[in-house]
């Protein structure tokens, strides 16, 4: 049964607004996150400092609902109302597009629970303080690790794969050639996020500060 | 010396709301054979392997020469034209079944109407004032002639609909062939002029937001046409047309 | 009376063309298609249509396409129609721009125009190597509109099987099966407008769609509308030759400047492309040297049959000589063939880019069809029009290349208003006429249907006697044609509509049964083809594609006459009529002239 009336535009704009939140806020916010994380790589301090400042924003619980919460359900869920809209048929059709399309899917889920877990333990488990301590804490756990890398992974592929989807769905990149070269941006994008991820990861688990050498 | 002989299965169902049954028949080999010659062989002897008497196999065919888009089937899995199908490059036993994401009719055959009525929906067509002599057509660069004349060789025979993941029963999804219609028809320098009636179509359910680019169209396309540049291309155009409405009332 | 009701039957180029005049008139109408109209034969054309637009600056006229078409036709084309058409034709091709079709442009952003056989002049029109398919579909569309609008109601799926006429012999509706649930069905209206396209699946392979079985007009003729001109079938020169179907090789390829030719030496054995430019016979350029490759039709075909079967020249292993384009540069090859020289491709597994082509004659139009008079589209049962390839009006005795689209739109243009014009006039419509009258041919068929499927004795398989069928009249009844073979087919087609009677439909299901409706035409067929082969016999000259070797001259002292057959309970008559030559005196028709 389709959601909207037959004669309704609600459906197209409602994707839309599901691929855009990908992308910015969500997309955005994914990458400024691996970036202030990375100050883990940096030193204990300086990540301290970043998250202290990051948590002492102004009309936090505000901010933090308008840019991350409600688009990052409205993502989700609406992102697996289509995904339940569409048939996977890789296995027969086994086109690598085809298969970004269902790694797409499986990303998006990953990530949704990884997300949801990830800000369970992280945002309101500490009451919406992380220091350094407490992180690496968790990340001793190489369950932990297991997960985040899992996790990190799956949300940068996501991003990535998403970032070429949407210059086609938007209609930006449109000939092969741009489309294949939006796949490439894609591609470094996911690549990137995923390597940053990685390495805030295992800097956690193994207190490892390879980015602190220039602090001195 | 014995004839070379091969296998065909195939999925058989007298009407939609019988059972299916697959059918062996060894054919006679002979060179440059298609799909379509082997289903002309088996009506002229519609014996079975086994040698158990059956009916002739119903399919869908007319032109022979891949230009009517009537013969589309699953030919080993993959969807495309019987007639450009030839046997010397099928891997034997060579499968046939029905293209799945049309209502089944009998045997090969399925209904495919859903696109016409879609190219309909979508005003796909240059509204002219009327058949009398009033002249010219208006003038078109050659460049824009050699991006529409590929589009216009769509022959709607509904491979790219058939892989695509989000055409199916769930989702009334136009799919390619469609859409790539509607960028040829907004290409046209009349055609232009009443863009905005099929923009609007495809903001419906079924339009354009439901391309989620799988891709697979543009490799299911017998004819080469860019499907993936044309949904890409009428995004655009949707997403552009769309603004503007809202926001300046264009 | 209340509004009228018109009918048409057939969604090829002239019947969506008479649709939309109908239409346009604010008459309803109800079309019907055996298969989506948009699947409809006209796609298979290829090269172009013509249309004296002279935008080339060669002096071209709509006389001198006139000419070149009556003269091509070996003049036993009726003139005036033919010269309408002519006149038509730019403002046809005007329209079709209008209605959207991607012609090919020259760099002003006009129409670009390419020469044809029979032709001195780039007189056609074209998109891309699939102008009927792009005709086709604009037509297509705009019979959508008037669908979406509720001016048009398609029937597709449904085949014809005869008329309805009253006891006073006029045409007051139509009889039809639908092909999905077998149920014959009869629908009122005041004309019916037929435009069932070719009949080449008479000859077995040819170069039609399944579709084009001329059983609608076989199934007019026995109900009483002439047949004319039968005898006379274009074979194309160039095709590839196939188990299923012959594939065209569009003309067009010979008016980008393609070259047909043999190795001369017969017998060489080397590929193609590895025989030097001086030991190849470029025999139409050395015979034809005026038109060269683009010679008509039948005199090509018949140049073909002579290098191969007299002169024993043909390619070694197979009867076929080369078309070769591979001395054209690869980016004209695909700007402006790109879709004829795919077919070779995808068929033959070869780059005619690279490689010359492979091909030979095949069966491909018939000039002749249902009676029209010489105005209106109107055959001779009141009520009954015809359009398009399935009447014999404008081709004569063999059609020029190009021409087969403009005629196909122009009849549509004509019949569509005559029948709004005689539905008009008529003292009292359809709805007046008693159920029984429909009810009497709804129960014709259906007998008929019940007795094909009650036949449990049968023997016969159907496939194999059109496959026999095909066979005697592609041998005796198509390029080259003796009066003794002529006879010995004739004694085959008894002997095939005896087996007839005999026939196992081998599928008695009441769904979507392909078998019987191809045996009910079947059936039709077999009695065209006797039309066609007794035209052929009685017709004792050589005119346009009837090439009699024993009468190897035109006699328009005793044939420049029209055949008209009839039908009288089975039995077949031929008589003639003159034809209207009031615009152009009959010449000799010759193609050796120097240039």
């Amino acid at each position: 049964m389709p959601a909207v009336a037959p004669e309704s535009k609600t459906g197209y704009i409602l994707d839309k607004l599901q691929s855009l939140s990908g992308v910015v806020p969500i997309g955005a916010y994914l990458v400024d996150h691996l970036w202030s994380n990375s100050y883990a790589l940096v030193s204990i301090e300086k990540y301290n400092q970043v998250s202290g400042e990051l948590q002492t924003v102004p009309w936090r619980i505000g901010v933090e609902a308008a840019v991350l919460w409600i688009p990052l359900l409205f993502h989700s869920l609406y992102g697996m109302y289509i995904w339940s809209r569409g048939k996977s048929n890789a296995l027969s059709h086994p086109w690598m597009s085809n298969w970004m399309y269902v790694l797409q899917r499986w990303t998006g889920l990953l990530a949704f629970v990884f997300i949801g877990w990830h800000l369970y333990t992280e945002r309101f488990g500490g009451h919406g303080v992380t220091r350094y301590a407490g992180v690496a804490q968790d990340m001793a756990n190489p369950w932990y690790v297991i997960a985040y890398l899992l996790g990190v992974t799956a949300c940068s592929f996501h991003l990535g794969n998403g970032l070429w989807n949407f210059a086609c769905k938007w209609g930006i990149a449109i000939t092969p050639k741009a489309q294949h070269a939006a796949a490439w941006l894609g591609a470094v994008v996911g690549v990137g996020c995923t390597l940053a991820g990685v390495a805030v990861v295992l800097g956690f688990h193994y207190a490892w500060f390879p980015l602190g050498g220039y602090v001195q | 010396m014995a004839d070379k002989t091969f296998i065909v299965r195939i999925k058989r169902q007298q009407r939609p709301d019988e059972s299916v049954r697959w059918e062996e028949y060894e054919l006679r080999y002979r060179p440059h054979m298609n799909v379509i010659i082997c289903l002309r062989d088996i009506a002229e002897k519609p014996f079975t392997q086994s040698g158990v008497e059956s009916t002739p196999v119903s399919y869908d065919a007319n032109c022979l020469e891949e230009v009517c888009g009537a013969c589309a089937m699953l030919i080993n899995g993959t969807a495309r034209q019987a007639c450009t199908a030839l046997v010397d490059d099928l891997e034997k036993p060579i499968r046939l079944e029905p293209l799945t994401k049309f209502p089944l009719v009998r045997d090969l055959v399925v209904d495919r109407s859903k696109m016409f009525e879609d190219l309909k929906r979508t005003h796909c067509w240059i509204p002219i004032d009327g058949t009398y002599d009033i002249g010219e057509g208006p003038r078109m660069a050659p460049s824009v002639q050699e991006k529409g004349y590929p589009l216009s060789r769509c022959i709607t025979c509904g491979n790219c609909l058939e892989v695509c993941p989000k055409v199916n029963q769930r989702d009334p999804f136009v799919g390619a062939a469609i859409v790539s219609q509607v960028r040829l028809f907004n290409m046209h320098p009349t055609g232009a002029m009443h863009s905005a009636e099929r923009l609007d179509a495809l903001m419906l359910p079924g339009g354009i937001a439901d391309c989620d680019n799988a891709q697979n169209c543009v490799k299911a396309c017998p004819k080469g046409i860019p499907l993936t540049e044309s949904l890409a291309a009428v995004n655009g155009q949707v997403l552009v047309h769309a603004v503007k409405s809202w926001l300046r009332g264009e | 009376m209340t509004q009228p009701k018109i009918i048409v039957v057939g969604g090829g180029l002239a019947g969506l063309m008479a649709t939309i005049r109908v239409a346009e008139s604010g008459i309803p109408v109800d079309l019907f298609s055996i298969v989506p109209v948009k699947r409809s034969h006209s796609v298979c054309a290829q090269g172009g249509i013509n249309a004296a637009k002279n935008l080339k600056g060669e002096g071209d006229s709509t006389w001198k396409h006139f000419d070149d078409t009556i003269y091509g036709g070996d003049f036993l084309a009726n003139q005036p129609l033919v010269k309408g058409m002519c006149e038509a034709a730019p403002a046809i091709i005007d329209l079709l721009d209008r209605m959207g079709v991607m012609f090919n442009r020259t760099p002003e952003g006009l129409l670009d125009f390419r020469r044809f056989g029979g032709t001195l002049y780039n007189r056609t029109a074209f998109a891309g190597a699939t102008t009927g398919q792009q005709l086709l579909y604009a037509l297509d569309e705009q019979v959508r509109r008037f669908e979406s609008e509720d001016k048009v109601k398609k029937f597709e799926g449904w085949t014809f099987l005869s008329v309805v006429l009253d006891d006073g012999g006029v045409c007051r509706g139509i009889c039809g099966m639908d092909l999905r649930t077998m149920e014959i069905r009869t629908f009122p209206c005041d004309a019916a407008i037929f435009c069932t396209g070719g009949i080449g699946v008479v000859f077995g392979r040819s170069t039609n769609s399944v579709v084009c079985t001329g059983s609608a007009q076989s199934a007019l003729f026995q109900q009483g509308v002439y047949y004319a001109n039968g005898e006379f079938i274009q074979v194309h020169p160039t095709a590839i030759p196939g188990e299923d179907k012959c594939r065209l090789m569009s003309e067009s390829a010979r008016g980008e400047g393609g070259r047909v030719w043999v190795p001369k030496q017969a017998g060489d054995e080397r590929a193609g492309k590895d025989i030097p430019e001086n030991e190849r016979f470029y025999f139409l350029e050395d015979w034809y040297p005026k038109y060269g490759n683009l010679v008509p039709r039948d005199v090509a075909t018949r140049a073909i049959h002579k290098i191969v079967f007299e002169m024993k020249m043909g390619l070694v292993g197979e009867p076929a000589v080369y078309l070769d384009v591979t001395h054209i540069p690869r980016e004209t090859l695909d700007r402006k063939l790109e879709g004829i020289l795919e077919i070779y491709e995808k068929f033959v597994g070869v780059d005619p880019r690279e490689e010359p082509m492979k091909v030979f004659p095949a069966m491909h139009y018939t000039m002749g069809g249902l009676w029209v008079d010489n105005q209106n589209q109107a055959t001779n049962v009141p009520g009954i029009y015809a359009a398009g390839e399935c009447e014999y009006q404008y081709h004569g005795a063999n059609r020029l290349g190009a021409n087969s689209l403009v005629s196909c739109i122009y009849g549509g243009m004509l019949a569509g208003p005559a029948a709004v014009r005689y539905s008009r006039g008529l003292e009292s419509g359809c709805e007046n006429v008693p159920g029984a009258i429909f009810e009497r041919e709804r129960v014709r068929q259906q007998d008929i249907t019940d007795a094909l499927l009650n036949q449990h004795k049968g023997t016969e398989n159907p496939i194999t006697i059109w496959r026999e069928m095909g066979d005697i009249m592609t041998e005796n009844v198509t390029v080259i044609r003796y009066n003794a073979n002529l006879q010995k087919t004739l004694v085959k087609l008894d002997e095939l509509s005896e087996r007839f009677t005999r026939i196992n439909l081998q599928d008695r299901t009441q769904w979507a049964n392909q078998t019987l409706n191809f045996v009910r035409e079947l059936g039709n067929m077999l009695i065209l083809a006797r039309v066609i082969t007794m035209g052929a016999l009685a017709r004792d000259e050589t005119r346009g594609a009837h090439y009699k070797p024993d009468f190897p001259e035109r006699d328009d002292a005793n044939w420049l006459k029209t055949t008209k057959a009839s039908y009288n309970e089975g039995n077949i008559q031929l008589e003639y009529e003159p034809v209207d030559t009031s615009l152009l005196q009959p010449r000799e028709r010759k193609y050796t002239a120097k240039a």
